[in-house]
């Protein structure tokens, strides 16, 4: 039987763009162009990697998110991927990570699974800890943060590489990993890939298909509560330091001052 | 008649901006400039593997046959970038290969392991050092030179291939894939001055304050924007086989190559003293804006085309 992939894939603000926060403390996400986060296409890379390497094997990207979000899921699609499922219901505006992943733990469950592949975190919210929530609702093995992964027989083999030590870790499917962005580099969608996307089939579901009541998730089911957020500081300017034989000794004062030296 | 991009179009310019935009495409002319080909060969076969060169290549050979749109927004793009290498004859000579019996070179193409080039009657090929297999209209040979663009060599070796029948669609293409190179280079030479403009100061403000800098930045934003609705016009000419196209795409080739010429004037004035200098990247587009210029059809010899166009339609 073929090896069933998810990969968790999420729609994110462009970071190069102004990011700001809407008027209820959530992400803004209609003033800024979005995009598949950077993060997630080293989750689908390796993801499709697998793929190839078993031959016989089905990569589903899901995502959670508004209409938008779809783009994600093209883009993905795009790159190879085979089929997507986009979870999409006004009532999950302003959703934390706990309710996150309950939505994608009833789809994943829905969509069938072996290995689900998540990036390391996103590039808006950046908690990170989504795939361990995941391990822990679908009550399977995590195998987090990985640079290198691979699928042998009925087991997952991965690298982490830590500042202190590198961990070699496995775990027997089904299973959720995580990869980081020193995984490779993901690939660029090819013109074929762009045009094939557009016959790959996109799955639409909402909360009632999942099972899941309104008020568990949203800004009302939130675990955790926004209650206000502050811009950061313009930067100062620096002090400019004008070489008049002493430059090198009043430099030399000056990290000394700051404790740099 | 659809005048817009549509979203895989889009999608695909896109991936191609992300690609070159992580690739150091700087490095690799100054690679290929001092010697060694083969930061330029591995970017080439990247290309390939996202399908730039499969665009001009049939489909029983690993192409998706001549899609002229995408070569063109294809070249904006390599152009913007400054890709090296003899692209334009590449896609150009690709369509050639089956009339000529050198189909067994086309899945090469597709795949980026082989590099073509192609001479226009009475003239030179580009980077014929560089290519697997050169073919040319007409007679000759010419030994190899130095272009003013460093990544670029020309000449026509002895054992260049004759091409006996399809010559005018190919030299067309070559002129429309060098008109969007132009464009694209253009595009590139004005943003980079226009960021210039906002950062570099004098008399205590940033000069793109002056007005007399900014109508000289506005003059190319208007030539190169009027020159693209021309390119992407002969690109669906020549697609739908328009007895127009022959002088559509001349338009373009005159319009794209002034527009990219006038960004690189500009550019150069505009940047002083830093312009002319060879470590600094602009230079590489502003030579390469010259060159494409005059490649495949100067801006008089394409004005001509599209009078007797006229007088002829």
């Amino acid at each position: 039987m073929s090896l069933r992939i998810v990969v968790c894939v999420k729609y994110v603000p462009d970071a190069t763009g102004d990011r700001r926060f809407a008027d209820d403390n959530t992400t803004d996400r209609d003033s800024v162009d979005g995009l598949l986060s950077e993060l997630d296409e080293y989750g689908v890379e390796q993801a499709l990697k697998i793929a190839e390497a078993s031959g016989d094997a089905e990569v589903t990207v899901l995502t959670v998110g508004p209409d938008d979000a779809k783009d994600a899921l093209r883009k993905a699609l795009s790159m190879g991927a085979d089929k997507a499922v986009h979870v999409n219901d006004d009532d999950i505006h302003g959703t934390d990570v706990i309710g996150t992943s309950a939505i994608l733990a009833k789809a994943i469950e829905k969509t069938g699974f072996d290995l689900v592949v998540c990036g390391m975190a996103s590039t808006d919210g950046t908690m990170g800890v989504i795939p361990a929530l995941l391990s822990e609702r679908l009550g399977v093995p995590q195998v987090t943060l990985l640079s290198e992964v691979g699928v042998e027989g009925g087991t997952v083999k991965g690298r982490r590489d830590g500042d202190a030590a590198t961990e070699l870790l496995e775990a027997s499917l089904p299973a959720v990993v995580s990869v980081t962005d020193q995984s490779g580099e993901a690939r660029y969608p090819s013109f074929k890939g762009i045009m094939a996307a557009k016959k790959k089939p996109v799955e639409s579901l909402d909360l009632d298909d999942l099972g899941i009541e309104a008020d568990e998730v949203g800004l009302a089911g939130a675990w955790t509560a926004v209650d206000s957020a502050t811009a950061r500081p313009a930067r100062t300017a620096g002090t400019i330091v004008k070489d008049e034989g002493e430059g090198g000794k009043q430099l030399a004062e000056f990290l000394a001052s700051q404790k740099f030296i | 008649m659809r005048f817009l991009l549509d979203a895989e179009q889009r999608g695909f310019a896109a991936s191609l901006d992300a690609l070159l935009s992580a690739a150091d495409v700087p490095a690799v002319i100054r690679s290929r400039a001092a010697g060694d080909d083969a930061p330029l060969r591995a970017l080439w076969r990247r290309l390939a593997d996202v399908g730039v060169f499969a665009l001009a290549v049939p489909e029983t050979y690993g192409g998706t046959g001549l899609l002229p749109v995408e070569l063109v927004l294809s070249c904006v793009e390599l152009g913007r970038h400054g890709m090296p290498g003899p692209l334009a004859e590449t896609f150009a000579a690709s369509t050639l290969l089956e009339s000529v019996g050198q189909t067994a070179l086309l899945p090469g193409v597709a795949s980026g392991q082989v590099i073509l080039s192609l001479a226009a009657e009475g003239g030179y090929a580009a980077d014929p050092d560089l290519a697997d297999a050169v073919l040319r209209v007409g007679e000759g040979k010419a030994p190899l030179r130095q272009s003013l663009d460093p990544a670029r060599r020309v000449g026509l070796p002895e054992d260049a291939i004759a091409v006996e029948s399809g010559a005018e669609r190919a030299t067309g293409l070559a002129a429309l894939c060098t008109a969007a190179l132009a464009l694209g280079t253009g595009r590139h030479l004005l943003a980079a001055t226009v960021e210039y403009a906002r950062t570099r100061t004098q008399f205590g403000t940033p000069i793109g304050g002056f007005q007399a800098v900014k109508h000289r930045l506005a003059d190319v934003l208007l030539q190169l924007d009027f020159a693209e609705p021309l390119l992407y016009g002969a690109a669906v000419a020549l697609q739908d086989a328009l007895p127009s196209a022959g002088s559509d795409i001349a338009a373009a080739k005159a319009a794209c190559g002034e527009a990219g010429y006038a960004a690189a004037r500009a550019a150069l004035q505009l940047h002083g003293a830093i312009g002319y200098t060879d470590e600094f990247d602009l230079s590489l587009w502003i030579r390469r804006a010259r060159v494409l210029r005059n490649a495949w059809g100067t801006p008089s010899a394409c004005r001509r085309r599209v009078l007797a166009g006229r007088i002829d339609g």
